[in-house]
């Protein structure tokens, strides 16, 4: 049987994302992350390798936001400030997380994400958690709206 | 002898670019709200006056977004998205700061209380006294 699609979006809808879950949706990972960027939005996000992930952005709408390493690509709605994903690029295949409650993502009612916490990684560790977690995904900007 | 109850206490977004100072007393009310709004942006509650909250830096880094009735103005960091406060549609004559923004909690007590905003219409009115100003 094959897991339903679940589907979320920013609050404003300018930006809407569809994960395809590649296992059971009651075990996808669910994470606070406790940093200060994650903190103050309020995260709560999920990332699987085995699961595919969809984003579409309406014309304009994604502020692509780095900072830190400025090794990721942080997607937040332009028109309503909502953070929705946090992304990677590795070999030309972009690897993402996404932000649970930031667009509303059906599936996870009823759970508390976890508290993570990551400040002891070296860069080359964070590399490869995000590597071996985080859910292969498309972007799509000036899309026109399917999901 | 007057004392005065409150303590200015600073905060802001995550890039630095807005910052806020807010006058707090030592134990605060505060409301997790689970509205559309609040809930995808994780927003805490803390209903000030207008006379216990200034915009120290950034102002003109703000974003505003209204939705429904536009009363409530919703403002985050055109840079980091993030909403350190607002003008809450309860309590427009005040402000919202978000606890998640503060810089530092020591020596405050939040008392986190479930808001339920999905049905604002019947319990808005219990956070209006929270914006009015001292007599």
């Amino acid at each position: 049987m094959t897991a339903p699609q679940l589907l979320g979006h920013c609050h404003c809808g300018a930006i809407r994302v569809m994960l395809e879950p590649g296992r059971p949706v009651g075990e996808l990972a669910y994470r606070a992350c406790q940093c200060g960027f994650c903190r103050r939005h309020g995260a709560a996000t999920t990332s699987d390798p085995r699961s595919f992930l969809h984003i579409e952005a309406a014309p304009g709408s994604v502020n692509h936001y780095r900072f830190g390493r400025l090794a990721v690509d942080v997607l937040l709605c332009e028109a309503c400030g909502v953070y929705v994903a946090s992304s990677i690029e590795v070999e030309g295949a972009r690897l993402a997380t996404l932000n649970v409650a930031g667009v509303g993502l059906s599936g996870f009612e009823g759970r508390t994400p976890e508290p993570a916490v990551y400040d002891d990684e070296t860069d080359e560790q964070r590399l490869a958690r995000r590597r071996a977690r985080w859910t292969p995904t498309v972007l799509v900007e000036d899309a026109q709206p399917s999901i | 002898m007057n004392i005065d109850p409150f303590t200015w206490r600073a905060g802001g977004c995550h890039c630095g670019g807005v910052r806020f100072e807010v006058a707090l007393p030592e134990v605060v009310e505060a409301q997790s709200c689970n509205c559309s709004i609040c809930a995808k942006t994780g927003f805490i509650h803390i209903i000030v006056p207008e006379s216990r909250f200034r915009i120290t830096k950034g102002a003109e880094r703000l974003s505003e977004y209204s939705f429904n009735t536009r009363v409530a103005k919703h403002l985050f960091c055109s840079e980091c998205g993030v909403k350190s406060f607002y003008r809450p549609r309860s309590n427009p004559d005040g402000w919202s700061v978000n606890a998640r923004c503060l810089d530092a909690t020591d020596g405050l007590e939040l008392r986190i209380e479930a808001f339920d905003g999905q049905n604002w219409e019947a319990n808005a009115a219990a956070l209006a006294h929270l914006s009015k100003e001292r007599a």
